[in-house]
């Protein structure tokens, strides 16, 4: 090894140690969040998003407030009280920290419990984590529309959906998820059988389509499992023992997050397509669809002006804070 | 341009659902951005005049401001391609890759990263990341293991892999730019034009200055005599192309000519 080398990686090392242990004493000091300085602005050839001053950060309502009209003088002065406030609230970086475990969660699908989201902002009071949760929870659902529900109250499961219309979008042509048209279908099964379909009328129909159950299939693998596993974990089906059946047999319903992100009237539409007919063909299943799709967008409106209220007063509260900064 | 105010944006359906399919990609070429652009118009404001993509991305960078996250966009070190990931600006380590990979895993990540960054080239060999397996944290791994790990890496674009040899992916770039920074100062090579980090580049012989392939390309665009910018000795190297879309789409008609356009610039 080239002279020098050896005591560099011990020096290398040392830093690495020290620094490891300072992540674990600190407590909530946003000192590691400041060090983030973008470094010389590059210029040819690469764009930078806006920069970061060095510590200028914005509170939660200074972000979602729509004040087209704002210059530059008024925010430089606001951002150095928001500076003041920020650092002085230890809170906000626990925020930002949850915030960062729930879009892991919700890129990977997976359910998790109130438990996991106390590790992640570790040494907290519960009233200071119910006020975290809180802000937590509006982030995700004004940047990202995404929705944080309960989906087991006995365990307090937790999972986020999606509150945008329009989930199973495939941009590249080949979707991100390929069990959905899995999903389609056995959702559909279930809706024409009145909403609880027999584990037997479901295979009934996977099979016409050549999905079996003991049988391999190119696009969904092991299609049993799909459907009596993972989309089960997932909340999109229940699967459930029908009660007293001997020898034992199984039904399927729609679980809470197929009910929350699907609407009937998509599961026709697929349906439809696949028989290449128009959704109202199926006369009786149409109307009940279309009563669906008529409560889903009233629901929409209402979290619409939920969702715009919030902001808004978020933005009176910044107001009058800052009315003395000016 | 870096100069002009920003102001707090609004963020509506279409930049929510934009952020959303962004994150699933993780890392996405400018031209799979626009399309996710006009996608997420077309889905939920179909009416409406699509915003210029630096300014769409600059509103939704506005709003996420406060939780250090941020649409970062950067070129690829080899061919100038344009870039975007979402990236987490808090990262004091490689905390994104933290959830994917075991604990041996992210080690051997630490080390072939170490590795690159101290290397001349940008690279590291397959063979000197593989000896270090021993010196992993975790679960023991042996060498076979560590090559499909490497694998790994190479898929889900943390790691280039060129003949046998290991380079940072452009989407590692971005998102640990500022680790790296931190915690190898004394080996970080900069750019002497756009001052970002440097893994590969090529350099002065005279005064050592290094600077990227596309830097390089867009400085001497339209020299007949490239000088260094620092020493002004005549620069030794090939110089490559800028790199142009409009051609890259054209030359996408056909593989085989993307591919000579490539190597070209070795």
């Amino acid at each position: 090894m080239p002279r020098g080398q050896k005591s560099k990686l011990r020096a290398r090392e040392k830093r690495r140690q020290a620094r490891a242990k300072n992540a674990l004493e600190e407590e909530g000091s946003p000192d590691p969040l400041c060090e983030c300085p973008h470094q010389a602005v590059p210029d040819a050839g690469m764009s930078t998003p806006p920069n970061i001053q060095q510590g200028a950060h914005y509170t939660f309502s200074h972000t979602y407030e729509n004040t087209g009209a704002q210059n530059q003088d008024e925010k430089n002065s606001d951002d150095s009280d928001d500076l003041e406030a920020w650092s002085k609230d230890p809170i906000n970086h626990k925020v930002v920290l949850l915030v960062q475990f729930l879009m892991e969660k919700y890129h990977k699908k997976e359910v998790f419990t109130k438990a996991d989201m106390l590790k992640c902002v570790l040494k907290t009071s519960k009233t200071a984590f119910t006020e975290i949760l809180k802000r937590a929870t509006e982030h995700m659902e004004l940047a990202f529309g995404v929705d944080l529900k309960e989906v087991d109250p006995i365990r307090h499961c937790y999972a986020l959906f999606n509150k945008l219309e329009h989930t199973f979008d495939a941009v590249k042509g080949d979707e991100k998820m390929p069990n959905t048209g899995l999903l389609m279908m056995v959702l559909g099964v279930i809706f024409k059988k009145n909403n609880c379909a027999s584990e037997k009328e479901v295979w009934e129909v996977l099979n016409m389509m050549g999905v079996h159950a003991n049988r391999k299939h190119f696009i969904y693998g092991e299609p049993k499992k799909v459907i009596t596993e993972d989309l089960v974990k997932l909340k999109y089906l229940e699967y459930r023992k029908v009660p007293n059946s001997n020898p034992p047999s199984f039904e399927f319903t729609w679980g809470s997050r197929a009910q929350a992100e699907i609407s009937k009237m998509k599961i026709l539409e697929f349906w439809a397509k696949i028989h290449d007919a128009t959704p109202d063909t199926f006369v009786p299943l149409y109307e009940i669809a279309v009563k669906d799709e008529e409560e889903r967008a009233q629901a929409r409106s209402a979290a619409r002006a939920r969702t715009a209220a919030m902001a808004s007063s978020h933005s009176k509260a910044m107001v009058s804070s800052s009315s003395h900064a000016k | 341009m870096q100069g002009s105010s920003r102001r707090a944006g609004t963020m509506t359906d279409v930049h929510r659902r934009f952020l959303q399919l962004l994150m699933t990609h993780g890392v996405l070429e400018e031209w799979e951005v626009r399309r996710l652009q006009n996608h997420c118009y077309k889905v939920h404001d179909r009416n409406a005049t699509v915003d210029k993509l630096e300014d769409f991305i600059n509103n939704i960078n506005s709003v996420l401001e406060s939780l250090y996250i941020e649409i970062k966009k950067g070129i690829t070190e080899d061919d100038g391609r344009p870039i975007y990931a979402l990236v987490n600006l808090a990262t004091t380590s490689v905390s994104k890759m933290a959830t994917d990979f075991a604990e041996n895993e992210l080690d051997l990540f630490r080390k072939a990263l170490e590795l690159i960054v101290d290397s001349e080239t940008g690279f590291a060999s397959s063979t000197n990341i593989l000896n270090l397996v021993d010196q992993l944290k975790g679960k023991k791994m042996r060498k076979k293991e560590a090559e499909q790990v490497l694998q790994k890496f190479v898929q889900s674009k943390w790691l280039i892999e060129k003949e046998g040899e290991f380079t940072l992916h452009g989407r590692a770039i971005l998102e640990m730019e500022q680790f790296i920074r931190e915690t190898y100062p004394d080996a970080v090579k900069i750019c002497n034009i756009c001052h970002s980090l440097l893994i590969q580049g090529q350099s002065c012989e005279t005064c050592g200055i290094r600077m990227h392939l596309p830097c390089v390309a867009k400085y001497f665009q339209s020299t007949s005599e490239p000088r260094c910018p620092h020493c002004n000795d005549f620069w030794p190297h090939d110089i490559p192309e800028v790199f142009d879309p409009e051609k890259e789409r054209e030359a996408g008609i056909s593989k085989s000519s993307r591919k000579s356009l490539r190597t070209r610039q070795h």
